[in-house]
């Protein structure tokens, strides 16, 4: 039996397992170019971010869903050589991530809700650690807030 | 008291699943037009009240610091301009999540204002630029697990929004931390 919902459900923990491969693949770039205790924090998000690769896949299968797979390489959105760059890719990452997660709060059941809530949170912290400032809205896009308005 | 219950109040309609860049203008958030204060109509004022308690609250700060008065030590003056660097952008924060809560809420031009919707008064902030920071760092955190509160009863896209506030919310409480050590160091 697989209602609409159901689907939604599965696609939207699809969508967030797969930018959780990309950010486990992308931190080993962001560790590679860092040293020190930088390094030591990217270290420590890498684990974060697996952890929730196994979380998501694990919820997949109690689902009946198969989970995607890791892509082989990803494009990377920036060059990184430098320092500087790594931590830029870092918050690339960890913004994909909190707008995937925000893909489960939209979901109508309340706990997997409440899971991508606590993901946004987690995702956010990370982006303002390597970004070294704050945003208003972790993982929204500008579209999405843009949005209201348009009442005929 | 509670809001009238003849006012015809109406969220607005929200594109917002970002994952689905092409999802259009689809038929699942459509615009309703409750005959009464929707539930989540309720939600968003709770919550549109709670971010003009904590702009409320950040404005007593700013207010102290920039005036710490003739008798205080360089030291002192020093956290307290800090502090106002610090709070700066996170003011700025919660205004813009107050706006784009007070856009989802759409009140025809001849209703009242409800009490939600005029600002609160937060209580007195310390004077001390540590201990304002406390305070600081307390209401976000109580802001930030107050909206995830809101979450099950919110329809999708406000539920994006809600979430969103409250990992900003989580986002400021480490710089009120770092604010809070400074002024810590600064005073040895």
């Amino acid at each position: 039996m697989t209602s609409p919902a159901s689907l939604a459900t599965t696609a939207a923990l699809q969508a967030a397992l797969a930018a959780e491969h990309a950010a486990v693949y992308g931190y080993g770039v962001v560790g590679a170019n860092l040293t020190g205790s930088r390094q030591a924090a990217a270290m420590t998000d890498w684990v974060a971010h697996q952890v929730a690769r196994d979380t998501l896949e694990a919820m997949l299968r109690s689902r009946g869903a198969e989970p995607v797979a890791a892509a082989v390489a990803y494009r990377l959105p920036v060059t990184v050589r430098t320092p500087g760059q790594a931590a830029s890719l870092a918050v690339f990452l960890e913004d994909r991530v909190a707008t995937a997660y925000l893909g489960l709060v939209a979901l109508s059941d309340i706990s997997i809700r409440q899971f991508g809530a606590l993901q946004v949170r987690a995702a956010a912290l990370r982006a303002a650690a390597w970004r070294g400032s704050t945003v208003a809205f972790p993982g929204l896009t500008a579209s999405a807030l843009a949005a209201p308005r348009h009442r005929s | 008291m509670a809001a009238s219950p003849t006012r015809r109040v109406a969220l607005a309609a929200v594109v917002a699943l970002p994952l689905a860049a092409a999802s259009g203008c689809g038929g699942i958030n459509v615009l309703a037009a409750p005959p009464r204060p929707a539930p989540d109509v309720a939600l968003l004022r709770s919550a549109i009240a709670a971010e003009q308690l904590l702009i409320a609250r950040y404005l007593n700060v700013l207010r102290d610091a920039g005036n710490p008065g003739g008798a205080t030590s360089a030291a002192r003056r020093e956290d307290a301009a800090d502090l106002t660097a610090a709070l700066e952008p996170m003011l700025a924060e919660h205004r813009a999540h107050l706006a784009q809560l007070r856009s989802r809420l759409v009140v025809p031009a001849d209703a009242s204002p409800s009490p939600s919707e005029r600002a609160p008064t937060a209580p007195a902030a310390p004077a001390d630029p540590g201990a304002a920071a406390a305070y600081l760092r307390a209401a976000e955190q109580a802001a930030a697990a107050a909206m995830l509160d809101r979450l099950p009863h919110a329809p999708a896209s406000l539920a994006q929004l809600l979430a969103s506030i409250s990992a900003s919310e989580a986002t400021h409480v480490p710089v009120l931390d770092a604010v809070i050590l400074d002024t810590g160091r600064a005073a040895r």
